[in-house]
């Protein structure tokens, strides 16, 4: 048994080469008596996985919250959950894999601070967590569920769309489970494939009764989640997780509140309005920043953030500005929530359009694995799609 | 058998041929090798992702053999070994990780996400206890077509929590299906163990809550393995109703490369299980007891292993990928005609922009 020993000792040595990035690969040191040659020595570096379709911007350092420190996402997740459990002794967080910290860190020693009855593991099962966490906030304690994947999100649709979204509204206001958050990672992250890439946010903005929010950043994303947590209504709070930590960022120590419902001109300019959320925030900065440059375009970008109830005085008043409208997002095309926006915005602003409006999406297809570069709407098409716009 | 390979109650030894326990064995060997060489490879970054089987190979090749070739296999994802007993070629069990020109699955997953119509083997999906209900639909179909084949369904403890489950197991006994559940139990799903999971006695113990006749085994014994799935099928095909088969086994690998689980069980813990009890030494105990092997085969039987999987390796590294087209199709069987326009659309961006892809890596 001496070689599975051995190749047990070397799976159990590679936690000092740092098993946890998912999205940190490269790992030469530690891997003792290698079987394999390194992939340079074969000569096809390029085999490698692409480098990120987006740069992450980080904001300014805030200066109205206090001392701050830098953070990544997972790390100010982490914060606001800290801060939720220090300040309501009814919160709890609960989900798959919490216990030790979770599979992207967020809950990472949330569970020895704070006790095993309030940060603690359930079994494997959405349907449950969900309905679960209805339960405790039905009684008015905070519940914040996770749920491992945005993907893995559907078993809890029934409980989501017809218990916690209707809940106040059957009972006459009598009861309700507002102090329900559910979290989970949501988006691309280069290799995620079907089950590990997806954006669901349009299936959920289809159902009145519950919040649906998506932060851009580390500081954005602490202050939505204490807002979501302590919204008086359920909320699902969709956490990029190819920014979990590649975006870092100086985040307030104490706890802060950006509301929900409220889109943010994050660049002002005068010829098309950009608007996405996320992690394609950053895509559409670069695409603006391209659209300056090359063809001497102003583009206003909007960070959408809250998609149910979204902003839409934000976004319209914006395009009676400029005229153009781009939205972007990776979710497919076909009942995105790019068609919600456009719909709305060619009611509300129709005489002041230029052109007509513009979706930059994924493609009608399941999320492809080795096909991720093509199927994404990086900013090589959304420039393209803004050249046409300009072009009209 | 015991864990230093003696049968310890002959009456219950299956009396396998020497060439059908050798096959066990490599089988069991070949997997372990390729599975340490595409976690290194994912170390590396060759591939994105990575699952291993270690500990648990008992269970696939135990299973694997006591089924017909034709028996329907729906898995979850730690059942390589049905493929490698199987006789799935190395070559695509890389193309799939590597996602290249050769996947049968075209690219569109993640490694380790197989399927193999062939061999009878429904490919693979990440959510966890989906293919329950699904295994007992296709036994059911079976069943109707008389066509004396059985479906098992894997499934590790942790997925046995999922609603799916319930639902497949009471369809199961309910609409008697000729089917055969089998559990995984290995101790943890990611960092989550078994006393977190559930807190009655394990999932051999729901079975005859439905109706199920249930049975729990040693999985890292290949024979017992063996022996109960051979029982179960022979009942199943001949009064057309479910089995539940719990096999106590060890997740000696990580979940996944994504997962350090030095975080949540201590390196003695795996340790005890590696040294202690683990099938293939197991099983290696009992060959050399039979005479059947030795440690000159041992060392033989490691180097040809190690090429084979090398070769194989390698040469699905330098394939390339396939062609983006393949991106669009089998969403529907036939092409919608949106689609087709957005298709159409990535080939002109393409033209326009292509140096900004890696179309070098795909086929033309």
């Amino acid at each position: 048994m001496a070689a599975f020993a051995a190749i047990a000792g070397r799976l159990l040595g590679l936690r000092a080469a740092g098993t946890e990035g998912r999205l940190l690969r490269l790992r030469g040191a530690g891997l003792q008596r290698a079987l394999l040659q390194p992939a340079s020595a074969t000569g096809d570096a390029a085999q490698r996985r692409q480098v990120a379709h987006f740069t992450f911007q980080p904001d300014p350092e805030p200066q109205e919250y206090g001392q701050t420190q830098k953070m990544n996402l997972f790390q100010a997740i982490t914060s606001a959950l800290d801060n939720s459990l220090a300040k309501d002794p009814t919160a709890v967080i609960f989900g798959e894999d919490v216990a030790f910290g979770g599979v992207f860190r967020c809950t990472v020693g949330l569970r020895d601070k704070y006790g095993k009855d309030r940060v603690f593991n359930t079994p494997l099962c959405e349907q449950g967590i969900v309905g679960f966490g209805i339960g405790i906030a039905v009684t008015g304690a905070t519940a914040i569920a996770e749920i491992q994947f945005a993907d893995y999100i559907f078993p809890a649709f029934d409980q989501i769309v017809n218990e916690a979204a209707k809940y106040r509204y059957r009972s006459g206001d009598l009861f309700n489970c507002g102090s329900l958050t559910i979290r989970a990672p949501w988006g691309c992250v280069g290799h995620g494939a079907l089950y590990h890439s997806q954006s669901p946010e349009a299936f959920f903005a289809h159902c009145p009764g519950i919040k649906v929010v998506v932060p851009r950043s580390p500081f954005q994303a602490k202050g939505l989640l204490l807002s979501c947590i302590e919204d008086k209504n359920p909320c699902i709070f969709f956490e990029p997780k190819i920014l979990y930590r590649a975006a870092v960022e100086q985040v307030p120590v104490e706890p802060y509140h950006i509301p929900l419902s409220q889109a943010e001109v994050i660049q002002e300019g005068s010829d098309v309005t950009l608007v996405a959320w996320g992690t394609q925030v950053h895509v559409m900065r670069e695409v603006a920043s391209m659209a300056q440059e090359k063809l001497g375009v102003s583009c206003e970008v909007i960070d959408l953030k809250t998609i149910l109830p979204w902003d839409m005085d934000t976004v319209c008043k914006s395009v009676i500005k400029t005229g153009r409208l781009l939205i972007s997002h990776e979710a497919p095309l076909t009942g995105g929530f790019a068609s919600e926006i456009s719909s709305t915005v060619q009611e509300e602003c129709f005489l002041n359009l230029e052109a007509p409006i513009s979706r930059v999406c994924g493609y009608d297809t399941p999320f492809p694995h080795i096909f991720e570069p093509f199927y994404i709407p990086d900013k090589w098409k959304c420039y393209d799609a803004l050249r046409k716009m300009i072009n009209y | 058998m015991d864990r230093q390979g003696q049968i310890i109650n002959p009456s219950e030894d299956p009396h396998l041929p020497q060439e059908t326990v050798l096959k066990f064995y490599k089988s069991m060997t070949l997997l372990n090798t390729m599975d340490r060489i595409l976690y290194e490879s994912q170390r590396q970054g060759r591939i994105s992702f990575y699952m291993t089987n270690y500990g648990e190979e008992g269970t696939h090749v135990g299973s694997a053999a006591a089924l017909d070739s034709t028996d329907l296999v729906f898995g979850q994802y730690r059942e390589a070994g049905v493929l490698m007993y199987r006789d799935y070629p190395l070559e695509l069990f890389m193309a799939q990780c590597y996602g290249n020109a050769s996947d049968l699955g075209k690219g569109r997953q993640m490694p380790v996400h197989y399927g193999c119509k062939e061999r009878h083997f429904v490919t693979i999906s990440s959510p966890l206890a989906t293919q329950i209900p699904q295994a007992v639909g296709a036994a059911y179909a079976a069943k109707r077509a008389n066509a004396n084949r059985v479906v098992i369904c894997y499934f590790g403890e942790g997925a046995a929590s999922e609603g799916d489950a319930h639902a497949g197991f009471n369809f199961a006994a309910t609409l008697e299906c000729p089917v055969i559940f089998f559990c995984r139990n290995n101790g943890y799903a990611i960092s989550t163990p078994t006393s977190e999971q559930y807190r009655g006695d394990g999932i051999a113990a729901r079975g005859p809550g439905y109706g199920i006749m249930s049975i729990r085994v040693d999985g890292n014994d290949v024979f017992a393995v063996y022996n109960a799935t051979k029982e179960a099928r022979r009942r199943a095909v001949a009064e057309n109703q479910p089995f539940l088969i719990e096999a106590m086994t060890y997740r000696i690998g990580h979940h996944s490369t994504s997962d350090d689980s030095s975080a949540y069980r201590s390196v003695d813990e795996v340790n005890y299980w590696d040294k202690q009890d683990h099938p293939i030494s197991r099983l290696r105990h009992y060959l050399q007891g039979r005479g059947w092997w030795d440690d000159e085969q041992e060392k033989a039987w490691r180097k040809q292993s190690r090429k084979k999987v090398m070769e194989a390796f390698e040469q699905a590294e330098r394939k390339p990928k396939p062609n983006p087209n393949l991106l669009f199709s089998d969403v529907y069987q036939e092409m919608p005609a949106q689609l087709r326009k957005q298709q159409e659309s990535l080939a002109r961006h393409l033209q326009a922009y292509g140096e900004h892809y890696p179309l070098d890596h795909f086929e033309k």
